[in-house]
């Protein structure tokens, strides 16, 4: 009998690579994956934006979501979008931290968080204890 | 012969790790996003080196990434009594504190950090949203009339399931329905808005004037401008374009009711 073991799906475990994966996206200008403790664990961002600071506040704002959401009822928030008239933030939550992807106005909010989605699902699904 | 024996039985003997090998390991168990093996082997380094600042912070941080904030807390105070002004250990309290609507303490462990460290981004980062939740939360606030807009003469639509219309300061104008945590609930829309205006500041984009956040059952679509705050929840079932047009109707209404 041969040992079969059963191996996380590789994908949403390498973080950096599904970053890079996003980030081809149109409008798409950058992006990072932030521990909930604010820690970047990776960042492809243009070079005016630090990535420090930017991860610090979307970790907070990540737990914000995850412990109380502008609304009664409480519950998990896999993803939420933020806008503004020169650009838009797109959050993700995963049990390892939150993605976070920054597009231009013109961007396709529906493309984009279709293919967050799909990217936080993989991260879900490896990173399963 | 006999010699070369002991030779290779003392060599073969494995060496009890140190404490430092120790934090290496978890720190590269944690990376693997092995936390609990990680947080295990930290608590046994930590028996052996109670002192360990570093052990302490990874704690800390482990502790977080499990989204244990009691446990983070204690890890970070541990640090905090053995090197009083550790910069890490003073931003993740301020975290906590910031999670836990302190926004004062928040504010208080950040300074010392920067008095400390001046060149601290993070910290910087989340000052500036800190003295902004605590200049909120000391405003002597008006009162509430009761029929400061009513939410019929809005016209709400009949899909939405929770309808929420506060002032940037937190003053709740109207809220559909209306419960003991709807006051918790205004409070905590208007942070969450400046905390992605800050967010998005430090992406190089303009304030905060949309957002959508799914939940599992739900998904809240929200209007602001620098004025008042709108958000609409809809089952997951009604398309974005519909709610979106809702979204902005009601806002039209509301915005015109409050001028």
């Amino acid at each position: 009998m041969s040992a079969v073991v059963a191996e996380r799906p590789v994908l949403g475990r390498d973080l950096r690579g599904l970053l890079a994966e996003l980030l081809k996206l149109e409008h798409v200008t950058g992006g990072l994956v932030v521990a909930p403790d604010g820690l970047t664990i990776a960042a492809d961002l243009p070079r005016e934006i630090q990535a420090e600071p930017l991860s610090a506040l979307a970790a907070t704002l990540g737990r914000e979501l995850e412990l109380r959401g502008p609304q009664l009822r409480r519950g998990t928030f896999p993803m939420a979008q933020f806008a503004s008239v020169s650009g838009t933030a797109f959050l993700g939550s995963t049990p390892v931290g939150f993605i976070v992807l920054l597009g231009e106005p013109r961007a396709d909010w529906d493309t984009i968080r279709a293919a967050l989605r799909s990217a936080v699902g993989a991260v879900y699904r490896a990173w399963a204890r | 012969m006999a010699f070369a024996r002991i030779w290779h039985m003392l060599g073969g003997r494995r060496r009890r790790p140190t404490s430092a090998q120790m934090f290496r390991r978890a720190q590269r168990l944690r990376d693997e996003g092995r936390f609990e093996v990680a947080a295990e082997l930290i608590e046994n380094a930590l028996l052996s080196e109670p002192g360990s600042v570093v052990g302490h912070l990874l704690a800390g941080s482990l502790h977080m990434t499990l989204r244990d904030t009691g446990l983070a807390r204690t890890s970070f105070e541990r640090v905090l009594a053995l090197e009083p002004t550790q910069p890490r250990a003073l931003l993740g309290l301020a975290r906590i504190a910031i999670e836990e609507g302190e926004p004062a303490t928040c504010r208080e462990l950040l300074s010392r950090a920067l008095a400390r460290y001046p060149d601290f981004p993070e910290a910087r980062a989340l000052l500036e949203v800190a003295r902004g939740l605590a200049a909120n939360a000391d405003a002597t606030r008006a009162p509430t009339p009761s029929d400061a807009i009513r939410s019929d003469r809005v016209r709400l639509p009949a899909e939405s399931r929770e309808a929420l219309f506060v002032r940037r300061d937190a003053t709740l104008v109207f809220a559909t329905p209306r419960g003991p945590r709807t006051e918790a609930v205004a409070a905590s829309a208007v942070k969450l808005a400046r905390i992605a205006t800050a967010m998005l500041g430090r992406a190089g984009f303009g304030p905060l004037r949309h957002a959508v956040i799914e939940g599992a059952a739900q998904t809240t679509y929200l209007r602001t401008d620098d004025a008042a705050l709108l958000t609409l929840a809809f089952d997951s079932d009604v398309k974005a374009a519909t709610a979106v047009a809702h979204l902005e109707r009601v806002w039209g209404s509301c915005r015109s009711e409050l001028a």
